[in-house]
């Protein structure tokens, strides 16, 4: 257990440098400097851009709009996904800080949900809580939870309180004996269409650890050669886990606070 | 149709059994599902309450279609919720959501017009 605790404290630690410009389209005057920040992979940018909007709204040419969105490289950036999930995804860790331009105007509807306030990240955040829970305890752990832990892990992540989240949180972990996860929540992305999922169970029938690899031969069978070698990259919170890896302990000790396994393929 | 799906639910097989012919995205496109949409609270009935979705529609394009077939205002709010328990964003796959919620070869989606679960 110590052991894990490390692991995933080690997750939780996990901080990009971020380089917040505002766009050259939302000021007619003076572009002010970038602001620097060190945002939490596992955490939300909707938690963490508060001042950086209000602080470039003062040099905004139009303030109809006080919403922001975030784009890097003409990619627009998801506010639901976890920051680490979409540097692994856009990001590259050869060109750091990340750079990503803040908007006011022209909000791309087609790509990106507005957040209206932080209680939106706060329902993204539970929602998908009780999803995972769906797939491995049919929601029977975080529906048997008292609304106060529902805060808890809410509070915890908000806050960056590591104890505060696990001591809820390992309750939707646990798995005792014969009573493991019934399926494994993961997303797997790539770049330029839809994340990937489905039903996966962490045992086969004869009681065997599943892998990492077995996920990915289930999900992407044509990213294998003839060989059973991966051809691409798969990457988590900045690493690229061994295919061994069993993918219970994977999801145990990997997932993000959400308590899904955000995978990115990528071919480099 | 939507094959691979339908007897993944419910069956015994092993992971591997169910994935042995892994859909190709452009047929996974192609191919539509069940949807029941039941309402909860003190939403409307639909009168057709099940269709055949495109995999690839999004539940956002779910919530819109409703609104407009119950005749809702563009201000109305409309939740959609899987199991009656979480909603998932709006930009989710609905072939995604029924491959893991899917049972009996449709998904039962239910929606509301304020916040019903959690």
């Amino acid at each position: 257990m110590g052991e894990n605790r490390e692991i995933q404290k080690g997750v939780w630690e996990g901080r990009i440098p971020v380089a917040f410009r505002l766009s050259e389209e939302d000021t007619d005057g003076e572009r002010p400097e970038p602001v620097y920040l060190m945002v939490p992979r596992i955490s939300y940018f909707p938690l963490h851009t508060e001042k950086i909007n209000k602080h470039f709204l003062k040099y905004a040419s139009e303030k109809e709009s006080e919403e922001i969105w975030l784009e890097h490289d003409n990619q627009p950036l998801k506010w639901h996904y976890p920051v680490g999930l979409l540097f692994d995804l856009y990001g590259s860790e050869t060109s750091l800080p990340w750079t990503i331009t803040v908007h006011f105007k022209d909000f791309p509807e087609e790509e990106l949900l507005h957040c209206v306030s932080k209680d939106a990240v706060e329902s993204h955040f539970m929602s998908s809580i009780k999803e995972a829970d769906s797939l491995k305890h049919r929601g029977q752990v975080i529906n048997s939870m008292q609304k106060r832990d529902h805060k808890q892990l809410w509070t915890g992540l908000l806050h960056d309180k590591f104890d505060q989240f696990w001591s809820v949180n390992k309750k939707l972990m646990e798995s005792s004996g014969d009573e493991t996860f019934k399926y494994i929540p993961y997303r797997l992305y790539m770049v330029d269409r839809h994340y990937m999922t489905n039903l996966f169970r962490p045992l086969t029938e004869e009681g065997h650890h599943q892998s990492l690899k077995h996920l990915l031969l289930s999900a992407v069978p044509q990213f294998f050669n003839e060989d059973e070698e991966f051809q691409k990259h798969v990457r988590i919170h900045g690493t690229e886990p061994l295919l061994d890896t069993p993918i219970l302990w994977l999801s145990e000790n990997f997932s993000f606070p959400d308590n899904f396994l955000h995978l990115v393929i990528s071919d480099k | 149709m939507s094959d691979d799906g339908n007897e993944s639910r419910d069956s015994k097989n092993t992971e591997t059994e169910e994935k042995s012919t892994p859909a190709s995205p452009s047929h996974v496109a192609e191919t539509k599902i069940d949807v029941l949409l039941k309402p909860a609270g003190d939403a409307p009935i639909m009168k057709k309450k099940k269709w055949a979705v495109d995999r690839n529609k999004r539940i956002g394009w779910v919530g819109e279609f409703i609104k407009k077939y119950l005749k809702l205002t563009a201000q109305d709010s409309l939740f959609l919720y899987v199991n009656q328990s979480f909603a998932p964003t709006p930009d989710t796959e609905i072939g995604s959501i029924f491959d893991c919620f899917g049972s009996d070869g449709k998904l039962v989606l239910h929606y509301c017009k304020t916040q019903a679960w959690g």
